[in-house]
């Protein structure tokens, strides 16, 4: 039997042509390329420091020298009883614990304070957020003037007040440099933690507030009972980063003390960098450096989990 | 068709104006960088004009306590380098940045060619070059090495030069004369006992000056050499002769002694934080009396114009039971990296810089001395006499400043600051182990705790000497350094 006209036609002219797969169809191949920049991006930029910090840390390197001898635990051994080690270690809790404290109640006050209407709040905001984008090492030039022993401009101004009725030696004691620290932590970190706690703050629907306020509950008790529940979350992210950013820092215990008065001061990562880099001891330096990995694998585990049960709540 | 070839073979539309897809997005630049790759290639294969590579050199210095010296550094290196044909690169760094950018470029294998220290880089003698050739060179143009110079560039255990200097600085003491002349000494401190008796007249008739006496216990360069110097005048020392650590010893404990005194009597807590820049500002701020410091702080004063640079006055080191002794404020010392691409190159410049000492000098307004007293010499001088003939120079020099001090001698201890400087590592070489031990500010330390009282001076020592002799030991065994007799 005859097929109708159209019926023979070639089946090629009104399909299109076929072709081999590509690796652009293969979404499992493409996901692995696509993503391969970063990971080569986070295997070069931290993975390959860590494995050599991991091998300094057991080995005799020094700065002057590419020998690389492996000395087993020495490093630990000579650290590990060294009462400056110990300073060191306590130095980055307490700054870090101390100056978080700190930030999660002004930010959380500021954010109060900031997400209400007031003629030049945008002003205020922007100024509140200079802290965070001015660089570290220049913010930190300027404090040590404002904490210099014998220039401070917060001791003439003490004085001139009659709240102090003693010169300050803010780094020339070991408490008062232990305070102008944590005050320099607070001050950078204090915006980065008002920013994303006025974001939480935003993201709280209008109508808990006002049921709470129907419900005949005051400031405090929406404060405590309401909105801190509420913004726990968001909050705890912004402490884990700042107890990251804190606990790692070195520009400002080396800016503004160098680590003194007689190495009173040092935080692990300040302590690093002078045995290892200043005192030529590679080896030993990346040894007290790691001692930080333990507690930041922590911090990162709970951010980790932080930002998924926020992610799971959103 | 079956579903397996289904998963191979696809359909694609034949609308040319479709959208770009994904698909499409990775083709076209797929196609782009292969384009690129292969323009480069075509560049790199294709016909082109071979020209001879220009010689370079790269200069790593730092950024010089007298700003004018290095408006006169640059140019110069710039203009050798024309003579020759060469392109010449300076590079500067803030002296607190010397040896971490160094440790950077030793780690990488590259960076400069020949790079500059303000203290022996003894830590960094496997990775430089032994320029043993240099130095005998310069011995043979312009006679010996000044002999604490040559305990900063030469490690005796390994028999190596792995410096090069052309200049070292005095650390006289500065004061302020009407000040001191108020109290009864109007040439001001001659011993360190001086300090203590005359500081309490100052603290009681000048209230105003918050610091009467600022010799720092910091964690810093200058604070390391005053240090270094009171232990020296008290007949103290990290280590002898042959670099066995003598540290714990009856002398250390009555310098220490001494600092708690010093400390307590006429010194604040400020000196417990004091900064390269604090005893300049502190000084030139009245608001310190004696610091022990180079020329700086008064060039800097008559730089800006302020009143006190006609008030500073310099002393010679301060006599102490032993000696009276200082370190060097500056120990000026050049290396070759090993990794040095032109390390000919290098040399030649460092010959050149050194035949041009009397210019650099001036460059530094006299804050600059010669490690070749030689150099500074007239050029028809003899080998022989030119040592004498440079002392005599940089003399002339000091007792009619050129620069406009009043009076014009007012320079004039510096004639002698030869006799009364030395190395750190006094009485034996600079090494490894005292080099972290400096940076490390072990000795400040020691100080320190027993100013406060946090350790009684007998146990700051002991506690010193046990940190450097760990220091020692890791260097002895590293074969950087000799001695092991230690007491």
């Amino acid at each position: 039997m005859a097929l109708p006209r159209e019926a023979r036609r070639p089946f090629s002219t009104s399909v299109a042509p076929l072709r081999r797969r590509t690796l652009a169809d293969r979404e499992d191949w493409l996901g692995r390329l696509m993503l391969a920049p970063a990971l080569v991006y986070v295997v070069a930029l931290v993975g390959v420091p860590f494995a050599l910090a991991l091998a300094l840390a057991f080995s005799s390197a020094r700065s002057g020298s590419l020998e690389f001898s492996w000395v087993g635990l020495r490093n630990f051994w000579t650290i590990l009883p060294d009462p400056q080690f110990h300073r060191a270690l306590w130095n980055t809790l307490r700054f870090t614990l101390v100056s978080q404290a700190l930030v999660i109640v002004l930010a959380v006050t500021a954010a109060h304070v900031l997400s209400a209407a007031f003629v030049g709040r945008r002003l205020v905001r922007f100024l509140l957020l200079l802290p965070w984008a001015a660089p570290v090492a220049l913010a930190a030039i300027g404090w040590t003037w404002i904490f210099d022993s014998t220039f401070s401009v917060i001791n003439w101004t003490m004085l001139w007040l009659g709240l102090t009725k003693r010169w300050l030696y803010w780094f020339g004691e070991p408490q008062l440099a232990t305070a102008a620290i944590i005050i320099v932590h607070v001050w950078r970190m204090f915006p980065f933690a008002t920013v994303i706690t006025l974001a939480g703050m935003s993201a709280i629907p209008q109508e808990i507030s006002e049921a709470a306020v129907i419900d005949g509950a005051g400031f405090w008790r929406r404060f405590f009972q309401v909105n801190l529940p509420l913004l726990l979350p968001i909050i705890t992210v912004a402490v884990l980063f700042g107890v990251v950013f804190t606990s790692t820092d070195l520009s400002v215990v080396y800016l503004l003390t160098r680590g003194g008065p007689y190495n009173s001061t040092h935080v692990l990562s300040s302590l690093a960098f002078q045995r290892g880099i200043f005192g030529g001891d590679l080896g030993q330096g990346a040894a007290v450096a790691l001692f930080l990995l333990p507690v930041l694998v922590v911090v990162a585990i709970l951010m980790l989990r932080t930002a998924r049960r926020a992610e799971v709540g959103a | 068709m079956s579903d397996e070839e289904s998963t191979k073979w696809v359909r694609v539309s034949t609308d040319r104006l479709r959208r770009v897809t994904r698909r499409d997005l990775l083709k076209l630049t797929a196609a782009g960088a292969a384009g690129a790759t292969l323009a480069g290639v075509e560049r790199l294969t294709g016909p082109y004009i071979v020209h001879a590579q220009p010689r370079e050199l790269r200069i790593m210095t730092w950024s010089h306590f007298v700003p004018a010296f290095d408006a006169w550094f640059d140019p110069f290196a710039r203009a050798w380098g024309t003579s020759k044909n060469i392109r010449v690169t300076v590079d500067h760094v803030s002296f607190a940045d010397i040896v971490p950018r160094a440790t950077a470029e030793v780690a990488a294998q590259q960076g400069h060619d020949c790079y500059f220290f303000i203290a022996p880089p003894s830590q960094f003698e496997p990775q430089v070059l032994d320029l043993a050739d240099i130095n005998q060179e310069a011995e043979r143009r312009y006679g010996p090495l000044v002999p604490f110079v040559r305990n900063s560039v030469y490690n005796p255990h390994t028999r190596k030069y792995f410096g090069f200097s052309d200049n070292w600085v005095p650390d006289p003491g500065d004061y302020l004369k009407s000040v001191w002349a108020n109290v009864g000494y109007v040439n001001g401190p001659r011993t360190w006992d001086d300090l203590i008796t005359a500081g309490q007249r100052i603290k009681q008739r000048h209230p105003e000056i918050q610091i009467p006496i600022g010799i720092g216990f910091s964690q810093d360069i200058d604070s390391n050499m005053a240090t270094r110097a009171i232990m020296w005048s008290f007949g103290s020392s990290v280590q002898d002769r042959n670099s066995n650590v003598v540290l714990n010893s009856e002398e250390t404990v009555k310098a220490v002694e001494y600092g708690v005194r010093l400390f307590r009597e006429v010194m604040s807590p400020a000196v417990l934080s004091w900064n390269a820049a604090s005893n300049n500002l502190a000084l030139n701020a009245r608001q310190t009396s004696y610091i022990l410091n180079s020329i700086s702080a008064y060039r800097s004063a008559q730089a800006q114009g302020l009143p006190v640079a006609n008030d500073i006055f310099f002393t010679p080191a301060l006599r102490g039971p032993a000696r009276a002794q200082v370190a060097t404020h500056v120990m000026g010392v050049w290396v070759i990296w090993r990794f040095s691409r032109a390390p000919d190159l290098a040399k030649e410049f460092l010959l050149h810089f050194l035949d041009n000492q009397r210019d650099a000098i001036m460059a530094s307004r006299l804050y600059n001395f010669p490690s070749y007293w030689g150099s500074v010499a007239d050029r028809d001088v003899p080998v022989a006499q030119k040592p004498e003939a440079g002392r005599r120079w940089i003399r002339s020099r000091v007792f009619q400043d050129p620069f406009g001090s009043l009076p014009p001698d007012k320079l004039k201890v510096l004639a002698d600051s030869e006799r009364w400087s030395t190395n750190v590592g006094f009485p034996g070489t600079a090494n490894p182990a005292e080099g972290e031990i400096f940076d490390t500010y072990v000795i400040t330390d020691m100080f320190a705790k027993a100013a406060t009282g946090q350790l009684s001076p007998k146990a700051a020592v002991e506690e010193a000497d046990r940190r450097v002799k760990e220091i020692f030991a890791k260097w002895r065994r590293a074969g950087l350094v000799g001695g092991g007799r230690d007491r």
